[in-house]
């Protein structure tokens, strides 16, 4: 499949703390408005690309204390009712992977809820290749073997603009899980 | 840290370890800066940070004019802050010639390469030194402002983080970042209108002072206090009615929070400067001090004046033969009666 997508702000009134809900509570537009996924399963397992325009991208933040890099994030559930826009819940657990702009690896990714996101090292199949031309990140995803897209089939994604100071719930999502081909 | 215990309610800890400053001992002399820096960071991600720093009063202080943001509203609401930049904030670690300047050393005057940093410096940590405020002879004035993160009761860092990366010891109240929590999103950094808790863009988390827990837990003072030649931190804990802190802040009210309207009730207290009065046209002495109160009373509020009186009268008394328990804290003649650490600990070192 290959399909463009109207993003959302992730709401951040639902953010845990008492900080974040209420000073960011205007923060209602997306940083990132649309992206393309193209979704490709085969032998080899998962390819899933995202496309999106960025005309400023963040590559690397190591330099000042206040720059935020890009990332993007696919993320799938792993129980049929785990929520997407809770980013789970516990034992309700989503994962999938995350990239950013400053590493070459990809970070495997788990929540069971808001706030309660743990990077870990990824499986050693997991690669992932990026490019930025013409004011679009073009980010590829190889998943060998993903067995939660497996069994379920469902798959949403995040995306951060750096230059936009987007950082954990601060992010730019499809509204809901798109039902993927198996 | 070793056995620190995790609390993310901050009205649960079951004691508050405090510091007190006395501004009128203080020689700016940054021992305590480097004692702290020397200690805890030392990385290229840190190497702007100082958990402890030593500003001039008047001046922009450490990150350029800190305390312009975030603290709590009056409803005690956490409220927006920034992330200061290393340019116009906090200034870079610069680069210097250590090299060029040691090869040259032998040589005349007029061929040596005097040390200075490698890049045109525009702004650091204690840029504005010793400038102060207002005009010579009449009334100029200024005074040394160490500066460290308050521990608060009410920690904004705390609060603003959504991952509860940020919590207090339950056995002392130290605020600590769990950095193995920590995704570096710096909304803490946003929040804490001390900006005391900093970023480490290397490492990608945030870093804050930790009231060397470690030494704590040995029962030995912070770097910072340990170090002080002038003798002028007291630490111990606020319910410790035998203690230094307990005598400055409740019992003699001179030692008080920096900036209380934030909300955040710091656990570092500061006894005010006194300083030598104005002078008037014909170059006398008139009634007012040197340092404006309105200064005073915007870093320390409204009860400085109280304090100041305390400080005098108790003055006077001594300086009349009297004894003064005030007096004779403020003095330390004995360095170890300065920290009230832990009865089973004995400091000595
Ligand atoms: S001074 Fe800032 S960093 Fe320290 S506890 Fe208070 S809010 Fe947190
Ligand atoms: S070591 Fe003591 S006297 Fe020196 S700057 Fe620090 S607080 Fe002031």
């Amino acid at each position: 499949m290959r399909k463009t997508f109207d993003l959302i702000a992730a709401p951040a009134g639902t953010e845990p703390g008492d900080y974040v809900p209420r000073v960011y509570a205007a923060r209602n537009l997306p940083a990132t408005s649309s992206a393309t996924l193209e979704v490709q399963h085969g032998d080899a397992g998962w390819r899933v690309s995202l496309g999106w325009h960025c005309p400023d991208p963040v590559r690397d933040a190591s330099g000042n204390t206040n720059l935020f890099v890009d990332a993007a994030a696919l993320l799938a559930p792993t129980v049929a009712d785990a929520q997407w826009i809770t980013m789970g819940a516990p034992d309700k657990a989503v994962e999938g992977a995350l990239w950013r702009a400053d590493r070459e690896e990809l970070l495997r990714i788990r929540a069971e809820g808001l706030g309660t996101v743990k990077r870990q090292q990824p499986p050693n199949h997991w690669k992932a290749h990026s490019d930025w031309s013409e004011a679009r990140w073009s980010v590829t995803f190889e998943l060998a073997s993903w067995p939660a897209l497996d069994d379920h089939n469902q798959l949403a994604f995040a995306i951060w603009r750096g230059a936009a100071a987007d950082r954990g719930g601060l992010k730019a999502i499809v509204p809901q899980w798109i039902a993927v081909e198996p | 840290m070793s056995g620190s215990e995790k609390t993310n309610e901050p009205d649960t800890v079951d004691r508050q370890l405090a510091m007190v400053i006395d501004l009128n001992k203080c020689l700016g002399c940054q021992t305590c800066t480097v004692a702290c820096k020397k200690l805890w960071n030392r990385d290229a991600g840190t190497d702007y940070a100082y958990w402890n720093n030593v500003e001039t009063q008047p001046g922009k202080g450490y990150p350029a004019l800190w305390p312009e943001t975030g603290g709590r509203s009056g409803a005690g609401e956490v409220k927006r802050g920034e992330v200061p930049d290393l340019d116009s904030g906090y200034g870079r670690a610069w680069d210097f010639n250590h090299r060029a300047a040691f090869e040259s050393a032998a040589k005349p005057a007029g061929e040596k390469a005097w040390l200075q940093p490698n890049e045109e410096a525009h702004w650091g940590a204690n840029w504005d030194e010793d400038r102060g405020a207002g005009h010579y002879p009449e009334d100029n004035h200024y005074f040394y402002l160490p500066r460290l993160c308050n521990h608060c009761t009410h920690p904004a860092c705390l609060n603003a983080c959504p991952r509860h990366a940020i919590y207090k010891d339950k056995r002392n109240g130290i605020v600590l970042v769990d950095q193995d929590s920590c995704h570096g999103y710096r909304f803490c950094v946003e929040a804490c209108p001390y900006k005391k808790v900093y970023f480490d863009p290397m490492r990608q988390v945030t870093t804050k002072c930790l009231f060397c827990l470690p030494r704590i837990e040995e029962g030995v003072p912070m770097a910072c206090a340990r170090q002080c030649p002038g003798r002028l931190r007291f630490v111990g804990y606020r319910d410790d009615p035998e203690g230094p802190i307990w005598k400055l802040v409740e019992k003699w009210k001179v030692a008080l929070p920096l900036h209380p309207e934030y909300g955040l009730a710091p656990n570092v207290f500061y006894l005010p400067p006194l300083s030598p009065p104005k002078l008037d046209a014909a170059g006398r002495p008139t009634a007012e001090p040197r340092i404006p109160m309105y200064h005073l009373e915007s870093l320390f509020g409204e009860t400085v004046g109280a304090a100041l009186e305390t400080l005098r009268s108790e003055r006077r008394k001594r300086r009349r033969g009297e004894p003064s328990e005030l007096m004779d804290i403020l003095i330390a003649y004995d360095w170890h009666k300065s920290f009230a650490l832990s009865s089973e600990h004995e400091v000595s070192r």
